[in-house]
């Protein structure tokens, strides 16, 4: 079978030699630099500063039709973890393969997590992660990329547009046990979205759904799926002014945390993460735009978190930001966010923290080599899919 | 036979006999052939007018098979369809836009009015989305024009918005010194299809906001970019405006790169052909709506050159070769004194490609309809002696499409 395969693989290997015509993809690349400096603040009045250019990363996909005009697709993506992460320098954030046609999509590779399933205007993904992700129970906490990005298996079905139906299976970080991949989550989503080009004239909603997430984990005194630790989100956006000027948006997801019923302390942030708790996170933004392009967004968002079986702990979050472009890709902006925990959380994450941040954010995405067109653009969805 | 006697005649056979179908010459093929040039646009008469109806809508056209692309076209056709009138009839143009863009028809070569001549702010404003405009002239002078939009020009045309405008007269100098049997127009175009996609999709998005704006009473000259005046534009730029030239709003994009060429919204192996007898004499109107020169020549024969831009010449050229160049027109005359079928296409061999991949575009073929049925068959491949290459293959002779040489 070894000589066999060795073959077939010098075959392939020569014939795309011999014709000279390897097909060069579209090439996407993506680059995001965000640079900030932070002042943080505890209760207790002590400050410290720092440089901190974390969630800074690179994208680079290559993508192809392949015979059937399906097309095919790799990501290769590396991050600036935080300092203290345990990831070392540089994390692989993405490394998937995907394959997909109008209404189908296969995914299979380290990529994100369906621990999502909306988006926040923060300066960083993980600024409010306690209140906006699925968190990961495998994880110790020492990072936030183990809630954000994982090794997934998934399938999604597009019914008529912008109803998103994916089911999925992923090998979730799991710092007891780092050399094992198998799978140890599963789940499920149903989501209206609107595509992004027809988002800004469209009234009301922009995006709803809701996702349920199941992490296979060693609950002790139980067996089977009644191990797994389950939890259920729903998100909603609402176009609240709809406008290419002046654009406002309000969103909301809530997360409930089944979690186990034993559970009834914060000590550990493991018991944080399988502790019962319902969570949200719900943000207010809005955009100005010149010359067709965004030029200034500010956005204040709440969230809040409460433990069931926890006596008198929860945990809210304030954010507050405003950027300001200064050139195509290039923004200016301030950031602050104070987070309080009250009880067992406080004692888990300190009481209170408030942080400022100024910031520089630079940005790109270009597709070079064109070929095809996006599922989403305006051709495709309005006047027939191309295949 | 030796080697190189060999590729010599390998090379002959498969350019010049492999490129067209074997059914050639079947009534179905000649029937659907027709297909293959512009229809006339039908007209009612209103009073003193010829009343005609044009629409632009957002299309898919075939450019080759299994070639697809999005397109902007008059009545949903790739050339939009072909107006023919007498010189000095009126001529009413209902023009309907049923896109988010904007439009206009120019129309190409014709002594209209100059309110009629459909450059946005210059003799009309555009043709905004769901709106009519009627365009009036008198259809002057006689010749072979053409019509297309001058809105975006760069895009709108390369996307399919031209179409041919034919004005004839009862004494037509060229069927005097030329007596011709039968015409055809061919309207050659070329087309960048990755700017085309990538265009079209950026104008759509930008169109959908500005109809909104200016639904909602807030035209903004920035915005627009639109000024009233070179002072004007100063004036913003001044204040800290920036033109969407400049490399600070737009990447030094090159300019597009067209890889698929066209004749009557055709490429290879989709080209027309022109069918003539022995004896017989065409007239072939030649139309370019699109940004390139074209070398186009005719194997086998040579051909009168009798109109340049509609205007006949006092001298007509005899000639096998001419340079189309954009925005240009010429009638030519082709009399059937050589049976065959001859190759008939751009001898800038760059624009009988497909992607990059030869043969395709505007290549087509001149085809004597008389062909004696023994002169069809193409040398069999074991009457040239190549071996056991056919063996095999369920065929004795060579294929008559190649879509790579």
């Amino acid at each position: 079978m070894k000589t066999f395969k060795y073959i077939l693989t010098a075959v392939f290997l020569g014939a795309t030699l011999l014709a000279q015509s390897q097909v060069l993809p579209e090439i996407e690349l993506g680059a995001k630099a965000v640079v900030s400096g932070n002042i943080n603040m505890d209760d207790a009045g002590a400050a410290s500063a720092v440089a901190d250019f974390s969630d800074s990363q690179i994208l680079l996909g290559f993508r192809q039709k392949l015979y059937s005009n399906w097309r095919g697709q790799m990501v290769f993506g590396m991050q600036f973890p935080d300092a203290d992460s345990d990831l070392g320098q540089v994390f692989f954030n993405h490394v998937f393969v995907q394959v997909e046609n109008q209404k189908n999509i296969f995914k299979l590779g380290r990529s994100t997590t369906q621990t999502i399933i909306n988006e926040f205007p923060t300066l960083r993904d993980d600024d409010a992660l306690y209140f906006t992700y699925a968190l990961n129970p495998f994880s110790v906490g020492a990072n936030t990329q183990d809630n954000q990005y994982g090794n997934v298996l998934e399938y999604t079905h597009i019914f008529d547009q912008r109803y998103w139906f994916t089911i999925h299976a992923e090998n979730y970080a799991d710092l007891s046990n780092p050399t094992s991949f198998k799978l140890n989550g599963l789940g499920g989503s149903f989501l209206y979205i609107v595509p992004e080009t027809q988002v800004w004239n469209r009234n009301i909603l922009q995006r709803a759904g809701f996702s349920y997430n199941s992490y296979l984990t060693d609950r002790p005194g139980y067996t089977g799926y009644a191990q797994a630790l389950k939890e259920m989100l729903g998100a909603l956006t609402f176009n609240v002014h709809p406008d290419p000027v002046n654009f406002v948006d309000l969103r909301i997801q809530g997360i409930y945390n089944i979690g186990f019923s034993e559970i009834d302390s914060l000590n550990t942030y493991e018991e944080y993460v399988r502790s019962p708790s319902v969570y949200f996170y719900s943000s207010v933004r809005y955009l100005r735009r010149k010359l067709e392009r965004p030029k200034f967004q500010t956005s204040a968002g709440f969230g809040y978190r409460s433990f069931s079986q926890v006596d008198a702990s929860n945990q809210w979050i304030g954010i507050f930001n405003m950027f300001y472009r200064l050139g195509e890709n290039f923004d200016f902006g301030f950031q602050y966010r104070y987070q309080h925990n009250k009880g067992q959380s406080g004692l888990l994450f300190g009481n209170a923290a408030h942080r400022f941040q100024l910031t520089l954010v630079y940005t790109i995405d270009h597709v070079f080599n064109s070929q095809f067109d996006d599922r989403n653009s305006l051709l495709n969805l309005e006047h027939g899919y191309m295949k | 036979m030796n080697r190189k006697e060999f590729l010599q005649f390998g090379t002959m056979g498969m350019t010049g006999m492999a490129l067209f179908p074997a059914n050639l010459f079947a009534e179905e093929t000649k029937k659907a052939n027709l297909d293959k040039f512009p229809s006339r646009l039908p007209y009612t008469k209103n009073g003193d007018w010829k009343e005609f109806h044009l629409s632009v809508n957002i299309t898919q056209q075939e450019l080759a098979p299994a070639m697809k692309i999005h397109t902007l076209t008059f009545n949903q056709t790739m050339p939009g369809p072909e107006i023919r009138v007498k010189e000095g009839d009126k001529v009413r143009v209902f023009f309907k836009n049923n896109t988010e863009l904007n439009h206009t028809i120019h129309w190409h070569g014709i002594y209209v009015p100059w309110r009629m001549d459909g450059v946005p702010y210059v003799t009309q404003m555009p043709v905004m989305p769901g709106k009519e405009f009627v365009y009036e002239f008198t259809a002057e002078p006689y010749g072979t024009h053409f019509y297309h939009c001058h809105w975006g020009t760069l895009l709108h045309m390369q996307s399919g918005m031209f179409g041919s405008l034919i004005v004839e007269k009862d004494d037509d100098p060229i069927k005097k010194a030329f007596p011709y049997d039968r015409e055809y127009t061919l309207v050659y175009s070329a087309h960048d299809v990755n700017f085309l996609r990538n265009e079209l999709n950026g104008m759509l998005e930008r169109m959908k906001e500005r109809m909104y704006m200016m639904q909602t009473g807030r035209f903004d000259p920035e915005w627009f970019n639109l000024f009233d005046s070179m002072e004007e534009l100063q004036k913003a730029i001044a204040n800290g405006y920036q033109p969407p030239y400049l490399v600070n709003r737009r990447a030094p994009a090159d300019l597009p790169e067209p890889n698929w060429f066209t004749v009557n919204g055709k490429s290879y192996p989709s080209t027309p052909y022109l069918y003539i007898k022995t004896g017989e004499t065409i007239r072939v109107r030649l139309i370019n709506a699109g940004t390139e020169n074209h070398h186009l020549h005719l194997h086998g024969h040579d051909f009168w050159m009798v109109c340049d831009d509609g205007v006949p010449l006092p001298q007509p050229w005899q000639r096998n070769t001419l340079s189309l160049s954009p925005g240009k027109t010429y009638d030519i005359i082709i009399e059937g004194t050589n049976r065959g079928i001859w190759t008939f296409h751009d001898h800038d061999t760059r624009r009988v490609t497909n992607n990059g991949l030869y043969p395709g575009g505007n290549l087509m073929a001149l085809v004597y309809e008389d062909l004696p049925e023994e002169e069809r068959v193409i040398q069999p491949m074991k009457k040239m002696k190549m071996g056991n290459m056919n063996k095999g293959k369920g065929r004795d002779m060579l294929p008559k499409i190649a879509l790579d040489e």
